[in-house]
């Protein structure tokens, strides 16, 4: 839930990346991290395991400057995919505003896909949200793939997306559809407040 | 409330009360700062010694901590934990939750004890709890805050700061 504080004049969202393990989450933080000016954003925070893998989340603060008088900013998390951090999950979400699904293109994932999915939807309802509107945004990732090893987009959308949600096609590592993804939550998010 | 409502507005002068009353509860207790989060880690009041630059980092670790805490007490089939504390070698850390809604954070030093603060934070989350619910009972309309051209310049602001 967005918190307005008028004595301050400020405004914080969060948003949260969702989506099965090793799906790219933590590379789209990493490449917005990179790429915000550095006034713009704070340290990324990472709580990994030692192989790198998220073990909580990943967090990272924009701060978007004034905006019609107010300083607004927008808290970007990252969930762990893995199946065994379901809880750790449903504490993450926690009070969001929004959610960026990072959906993992291959082939071998999409089973992954449909369930993540559907976690997020069980856990949203146990939060009193209402999925129809909730600010959802999908990204396809990893379409840098063979093309025999990947979903194509309307296979993708016939399993994920039947909501019809905004949805960008991604390369997270190099940053493709990653701004895009961030841009359409924000305002997503931003005309639901 | 509403669990639908997708802003919290915290009007002026309730700020101004919980400001008040965390000060107190800093002065009163000996302890070097007081955090009120929302829960979702958003920092909605800091009161303490002025030389914290992470307050921020500070505030989604914490609600992330309470939020994980209250996951472990579900499996404990308790409903939550009402206080978490932690024990630093040069400062320690108490956290309390108001009302599912809001989580009070106290960072002390050695030269406090934690039963003091146990018992000033009790009677904090109290008058807090009270704001509170002002709070949740008077949110005004979003546009009578931020005014209704607040979206597209947001819109604006994002296009010209997001880019590759």
């Amino acid at each position: 839930m967005a918190l307005i504080n008028v004595a301050s004049r400020e405004i914080h969202c969060k948003i949260v990346y969702y989506g099965p393990g090793m799906g790219g989450k933590t590379s789209n933080l990493q490449y917005i991290h990179k790429q915000v000016p550095k006034e713009a954003r704070g340290d990324l925070l990472s709580i990994a395991t030692e192989t790198e893998r998220t073990l909580f989340f990943d967090f990272l603060p924009l701060d978007l400057g004034k905006v019609r008088n107010f300083q607004t900013r927008f808290h970007l998390y990252t969930v762990p995919g893995q199946v065994l951090y379901e809880r750790t999950r449903t504490a993450v979400l926690n009070g969001a505003d929004g959610v960026v699904f990072v959906a993992d293109s291959q082939r071998s994932k999409l089973e992954e896909n449909v369930d993540s999915l559907r976690e997020l939807a069980r856990k949203l309802k146990e939060q009193n949200r209402r999925i129809g509107d909730f600010p959802i945004v999908l990204q396809y990732n990893k379409r840098d793939l063979p093309e025999n090893q990947i979903n194509s987009i309307p296979d993708l959308d016939r399993y994920l997306n039947s909501p019809n949600w905004p949805r960008y096609e991604a390369v997270a590592p190099i940053g493709v559809g990653v701004i895009d993804t961030l841009k359409a939550i924000s305002k997503l998010v931003i005309s639901k407040l | 409330m509403d669990p639908q409502l997708t802003s919290q507005i915290v009007p002026s002068e309730e700020t101004a009360r919980i400001e008040e009353c965390m000060a107190r509860l800093v002065e009163d207790t000996g302890g070097n700062y007081a955090l009120l989060l929302d829960k979702s880690g958003q920092v909605i009041a800091a009161q303490g010694d002025g030389n914290r630059q992470d307050i921020t980092a500070l505030g989604a670790l914490i609600a992330g901590t309470f939020a994980s805490s209250r996951e472990v007490a579900k499996l404990l089939r308790e409903k939550d934990f009402r206080m978490l504390f932690q024990q630093g070698v040069r400062e320690n850390i108490f956290i309390a939750l108001i009302e599912e809604q809001w989580i009070l954070t106290i960072i002390f030093n050695k030269g406090t004890h934690i039963g003091l603060v146990k018992v000033l934070a009790k009677k904090a989350t109290d008058e807090l709890a009270v704001v509170l619910d002002r709070v949740r009972q008077a949110h005004k309309q979003r546009d009578e805050v931020l005014g209704s051209s607040f979206r597209t310049s947001m819109e604006d602001t994002i296009d010209l700061l997001f880019r590759d």
